[in-house]
């Protein structure tokens, strides 16, 4: 079993992560609010945005300029599916909508690969000028990066938490939330809160994946795949809470790094999202019994 | 279909609830509900949110109350499994569609007769007897798909007679329907207690079809009974027209 | 009443209906028609590399009927079938390395173990609606994913895991002695792949299939009409992981050596979108699925065009037949079929190498 000492580098790496991975599940927790739809693009598009913030940076462009790309197209792209898609599928099921937001990894996995072929061994990666300087916490190398994780996931927290409280804007999406057709009678321009509500989505979405480009890999398949940590803690949250979207993906995060120095468990640190959710949704779905339809007389 | 071991029997044929309280999620849509439902056909109706969809779906099992009893045919409901209660004798049609649409006649109302566990061997004659009670004249084999909507609330009175039933439940089987088409499902209703034994209550916003079917009517209003007994006498009720034109009002 | 009595006991003299079924027959004898062409004819006609090609399409056809009855029939979509292969594929090859079993048998009891997996884990997730049901097996497939990256595929080694992580010499996985060769062993999968149909098409004639439709229209109405939706939900779930286990198990003997990273997540959605394009509740649909699944990339590795292609045509698929059904995730008859094979047609005409150019 290892020392304390050999867990302290993990808990640093882990709330980073659990930071990230909170930006991005109050993200989609915000948007299935808003419109219904789970994102599961979420992961694929922020992996694009950062592997155009990589080939402009490669070619010469300073990396300011890159990560503005990066999250310019996350906002841009879920903006212009949400436009596209929202509208068609409006009025149906939460799960149709999810499967369609599906089709967009698709399409997007099959983009990434076609102009960024990972077949070849060539292994990229995106460092941003915070990874080289740091603080010592006790006996612990923190780096900056690490420290811009975990602080924008607080941010985004609180921050969209004020906001879905205390602006016109984020009341309106909160309405749209509990019943959208209510909300447009009373006169809500319920296609723009949406359109705001995608392009928020799509911008957290872009840092998102600079960020884990950064802290993990920058590669398409794990990039896009990573998604499911932040869907996992959106479900313990039962896509509801961002408070509470918040913790799981703090202990999401946590939970996985610090598995990492444990010899036996090491292996299979990457089921931590799965195991963490589907022991919360059966704890939760055992006090659900079926309720019949929606329509009480 | 009359005559069996729970059947209509002025002792034991009756619905009896009391205190029946239903709370989700901060509304409590059914507040300490108390009422007898008589054997026979018997009404249920109040504005719309007053718990009538509410009430229909404890009896079904597919909300546990908070509070209260249920107990019919002498015996207690609420400890059924839900899946069971059709065993035991409970049918019910809702508001939306449910006649499955790739299914024939037939199969719709035999699916019924199937997981209530009854006989096999009076299958087709017990699902065929409905059919012509509901006086569906089409063929059996036709697929539900093709049918009108007239015909297919039709079959759903079907699956919801066939067999033994206990306790049928009618949830505005009559919403949307012509005049004439409302006027048949009337004289289907007036007769299920006696072709059947059953005990039927009916929800519906049409207040004739109420007066032509039950003889008796409660009447919800914000979950709470506010009235019951004859039904042209609880019409006539003071309460339960103000408890309508006051929503009539807001809306 | 008398009118009532009268008219059931004519009714009753009219059923069961006695219908010719003309059209009953005829599908039965195109469909044999085809099997025999497929089973006699088709491996003379291919080379090699399409025999190979079509013995991947009849193990994903097993694949795609079970995502098929989950989805088109009951309503349940799981993310997660590839995965259920995999475990499937690992069975098999760990009975046949570690046993002298005949292969039938082999198979018999891959489909048996997956389906119990398949059920124990089902079980728990089948109180989730169906957004919550498809998502946790999303995760689900991931966790297996990762399991099987530590634990590896049987490779003749001893032990629980049959790994050996040191071999030199891999051995390959066997083929049934009756089918040795690739033409052979495509006939074998064939007849298997017949055989899964045919389970699933006796389940959905019956009372499951009857009951699954009850609970795809509306759960409340089939648990009022007295059907036991748990116990049916399962049972779709264990039927579409009996198949699959089996179709794992031809799997293993098809390609003789298994990897991880033949089994990623990107499938079980791959997987979904070619099911939902092929159209989930028809059988044919899962024909079609395993077709658009494992001969459009052999025919476009072919003519050295990236199967990348096709990721993206799926992704647009998924959202052209949900935008353009109706209701429900599955319909009935997917309208865009014939649109998609017309769009299929014409991108074969413009990559064929030759035949002249447009």
């Amino acid at each position: 079993m290892p020392s304390w000492q050999d867990f302290q580098p993990f808990i640093v790496s882990g709330l980073a992560l659990g930071g990230v991975y909170a930006l991005s599940g109050v993200g989609m927790v915000v948007l299935y609010q808003a419109t219904g739809v789970v994102y599961l693009a979420f992961g694929a598009v922020g992996a694009m945005g950062a592997l155009i913030a990589w080939s402009l940076i490669q070619a010469g462009a300073p990396g300011w300029v890159g990560w503005l790309a990066c999250v310019a197209f996350g906002g841009a792209i879920t903006l212009a599916y949400g436009m596209v898609f929202g509208p068609a599928l409006a009025k149906r099921d939460p799960l149709v909508k999810a499967v369609a937001t599906l089709g967009l990894t698709l399409v997007l996995f099959g983009v990434m690969d076609l102009l960024w072929t990972t077949s070849g061994g060539e292994s990229r990666a995106i460092t941003l000028p915070t990874d080289n300087s740091g603080f010592m916490v006790g006996q612990v190398q923190v780096n900056w990066t690490q420290v811009i994780g975990l602080a924008v996931g607080v941010a985004i927290t609180v921050g969209i938490g004020a906001f879905l409280r205390y602006t016109k804007l984020g009341t309106a999406m909160r309405a749209m939330a509990n019943d959208r057709e209510i909300t447009a009678t009373l006169g809500v321009p319920v296609r723009r809160v949406e359109a705001a509500a995608w392009l928020g989505c799509g911008v957290l979405a872009g840092a998102a994946g600079l960020l884990l480009a950064d802290l993990v890999a920058l590669d398409a398949a794990t990039l896009t795949f990573l998604v499911i940590s932040s869907l996992a803690a959106t479900l313990i949250a039962r896509l509801r809470s961002i408070t509470l979207t918040f913790a799981a993906a703090l202990l999401i995060g946590l939970v996985h790094d610090l598995l990492t120095p444990i010899q036996s468990l090491t292996n299979y640190r990457d089921m931590t999202p799965f195991v963490l959710a589907a022991v919360a949704l059966l704890v939760i779905s055992r006090r659900r019994v079926m309720t019949a339809s929606r329509e009480e007389t | 279909m009359t005559g069996t071991a729970g059947g209509v029997n002025a002792a034991n044929g009756r619905v009896d609830v009391a205190d029946l309280t239903v709370r989700y999620g901060g509304v409590t849509s059914l507040d300490g509900m108390s009422v007898t439902f008589e054997p026979g056909t018997c009404g249920l109706i109040g504005p719309n949110g007053a718990g009538k969809t509410t009430f229909f779906n404890v009896l079904s099992g597919f909300v546990r109350p908070a509070a209260g009893t249920v107990r019919a045919f002498g015996e207690d409901l609420l400890s059924i499994v839900h899946y069971r209660r059709a065993r035991w004798g409970v049918r019910r049609t809702f508001q939306t569609e449910q006649a499955i649409e790739e299914l024939s006649v037939f199969d719709n109302v035999a699916m019924v007769h199937e997981h209530s566990r009854l006989n096999g061997s009076s299958r087709v004659k017990d699902v065929l007897s409905a059919v012509s009670f509901v006086g569906l004249d089409v063929d059996p084999s036709t697929r539900v798909r093709t049918l009108s909507a007239g015909q297919r609330r039709l079959v759903e009175v079907a699956r919801a007679v066939v067999g033994r039933p206990k306790l049928v439940l009618l949830d505005e089987p009559a919403a949307g329907l012509p005049d004439e088409e409302t006027e048949h499902l009337g004289a289907v209703i007036r007769q299920i207690p006696e072709q059947t034994g059953a005990l039927t209550i009916l929800v519906d916003h049409d207040m004739s079809l109420v007066s032509a079917c039950c003889a008796t009517t409660a009447v919800l209003d914000f979950g709470k009974l506010i009235a019951s007994g004859p039904t042209d006498e609880v019409l006539r009720d003071e309460r339960v027209i103000s408890a309508y034109l006051g929503t009539a009002e807001v809306s | 009443m008398l009118d009532v009595a009268d008219r059931t006991a004519s009714a009753r003299q009219r059923w069961p209906p006695r219908r010719p079924d003309a059209r009953t027959l005829a599908r039965a004898a195109v469909i044999t028609v085809l099997l025999l062409f497929v089973l006699l004819a088709l491996p003379q006609l291919l080379s090699l590399y399409y025999i190979d090609a079509m013995t991947q399409v009849a193990v994903y056809s097993m694949v795609a009927l079970g995502l098929g009855v989950l989805v088109g029939r009951v309503g349940l979509v799981s993310l997660g079938q590839v995965a259920v292969l995999a475990i499937g594929a690992w069975v098999a090859a760990r009975l046949l390395f570690a046993t002298s079993m005949p292969y039938p048998v082999v198979l018999l009891e891959a489909g048996l173990i997956t389906m119990v997996a398949g059920t124990v884990i089902g079980l728990p997730a089948l109180r989730l609606r169906g957004l919550y049901l498809a998502l946790i097996t999303l995760m689900l497939a991931g966790a297996i994913t990762v399991v099987l990256a530590t634990v590896n595929f049987p490779n003749g080694g001893h032990g629980f895991t049959g790994y050996n992580g040191s071999s030199v010499h891999i051995p390959p996985i066997r083929r049934p002695s009756i089918a040795g060769g690739d033409p052979a062993y495509f006939r074998y999968a064939v007849v298997v792949a017949a055989l899964m149909f045919l389970l699933a098409w006796a389940h959905i004639r019956t009372r499951p299939g009857r009951a699954w439709a009850a609970i795809r229209q509306s759960e409340p109405a089939a648990l009022a009409a007295g059907i036991n939706t748990t116990l049916y939900k399962l049972w779709a779930f264990a039927l579409a992981s009996f198949i699959t286990g089996v179709a794992g198990g031809v799997l293993a003997g098809a390609v003789h050596y298994l990897y991880s990273i033949d089994f990623p997540t990107q499938d079980s959605i791959t997987l979904l979108a070619v099911v939902l394009m092929g159209g989930a509740y028809s059988l044919w649909g899962a024909i079609i699925a395993a077709l658009l699944l494992q001969l459009l990339p052999a025919l476009l590795n072919n003519w050295g065009v990236s199967a990348d292609w096709l990721t993206i045509l799926f992704g647009i698929g998924v959202l052209q037949v949900l935008t353009t059904a109706p209701a429900g995730l599955a319909d009935q008859a997917p309208k865009d079929l014939a649109r998609l094979g017309r769009l299929l047609l014409a991108l074969a005409r413009r990559l064929a190498p030759s035949g002249g150019t447009r």
